[in-house]
């Protein structure tokens, strides 16, 4: 449940730390963003001497919710945090690593943040 | 290790119905294999670089084979992706996922073989083979037959 204000971690060495939502992409009256979402976002805290800065707005991919995922299978998917990896505008992840447990339902339209993911759910 | 440990020790209490066995499992590596091998002959036709032919399986669960190539320009990007795309609906009945138009790293998802497109910027950046240095590697027939100057 990603909605604009929300704060979020980053996953991935983009070099940024934190996030806050200020948009969701693809849904003009939904409320609520999940995993695999598209958000428009402001970095909040960035690593020094990178390239990304604080107050940058950028785009980015939910990968982690703290609100439980369903499958049809029954398999219900829960995090500990909220996270997000930055992207650009042509889809591309700005990191070359991701760190963490990201879900499968990411593989429809984000199969390079599959691919560079350590584990896969 | 783990499976003298498991002889002497363990005990099996539930087994999944939707399990293959293992030589459905060999059959379809086999099948993914010839498709991957075509794929990168096509790669070698539309002269990118660098081609290799990763077996992931051992480290992934989501696919088999990982393709890597180095083309120069998006206009060749393209042609490779069509290329492909065409050859694996008319002759494997498969349709890709992923990038539609050429990017600096364009993905071709095939379900068991992934194929992954990059600029050569791209390539060092992300640098996927370091990532999964742990894959074995699949020797291409047509390596060694290099164009003669």
């Amino acid at each position: 449940m990603i909605q604009p204000q929300t704060h979020l971690n980053v996953a991935d060495n983009s070099g940024a730390r934190e996030l806050m939502c200020i948009r969701i992409i693809g849904a003009s009256n939904r409320r609520y963003a999940r995993i695999g979402d598209v958000i428009v976002a402001v970095i909040k805290e960035a690593i020094p001497n990178t390239p990304l800065e604080r107050s940058e707005v950028i785009r980015a991919v939910i990968v982690r919710t703290c609100k439980e995922l369903k499958r049809n299978n029954g398999m219900i998917i829960r995090y500990d945090d909220n996270a997000a990896v930055i992207i650009d505008q042509e889809g591309n992840p700005k990191g070359t690593r991701i760190f963490g447990a990201i879900a499968r339902e990411l593989r429809q339209n984000f199969s390079k943040i599959v691919s560079l993911a350590p584990e896969v759910l | 290790m783990f499976d003298d440990l498991f002889k002497k020790h363990g005990k099996v209490v539930f087994i999944r119905n939707d399990q293959k066995s293992s030589v459905a499992e060999m059959d379809d590596d086999a099948e993914s294999l010839a498709f991957a091998v075509a794929m990168a002959k096509i790669a070698n036709d539309v002269k990118a670089a660098d081609i290799k032919v990763l077996f992931v399986k051992p480290l992934v669960y989501w696919t088999r084979f990982f393709i890597i190539a180095t083309a120069f320009s998006r206009p060749q990007i393209g042609a490779i992706r069509t290329k492909m795309a065409d050859l694996a609906e008319e002759k494997f009945g498969k349709v890709p996922n992923g990038d539609l138009k050429p990017n600096s790293w364009t993905l071709l998802d095939f379900g068991d073989v992934v194929v992954h497109i990059f600029l050569p910027p791209q390539r060092e950046f992300y640098n996927l083979e370091e990532f999964y240095g742990n894959a074995t590697s699949i020797e291409l027939p047509f390596e060694d037959e290099k164009p003669f100057r």
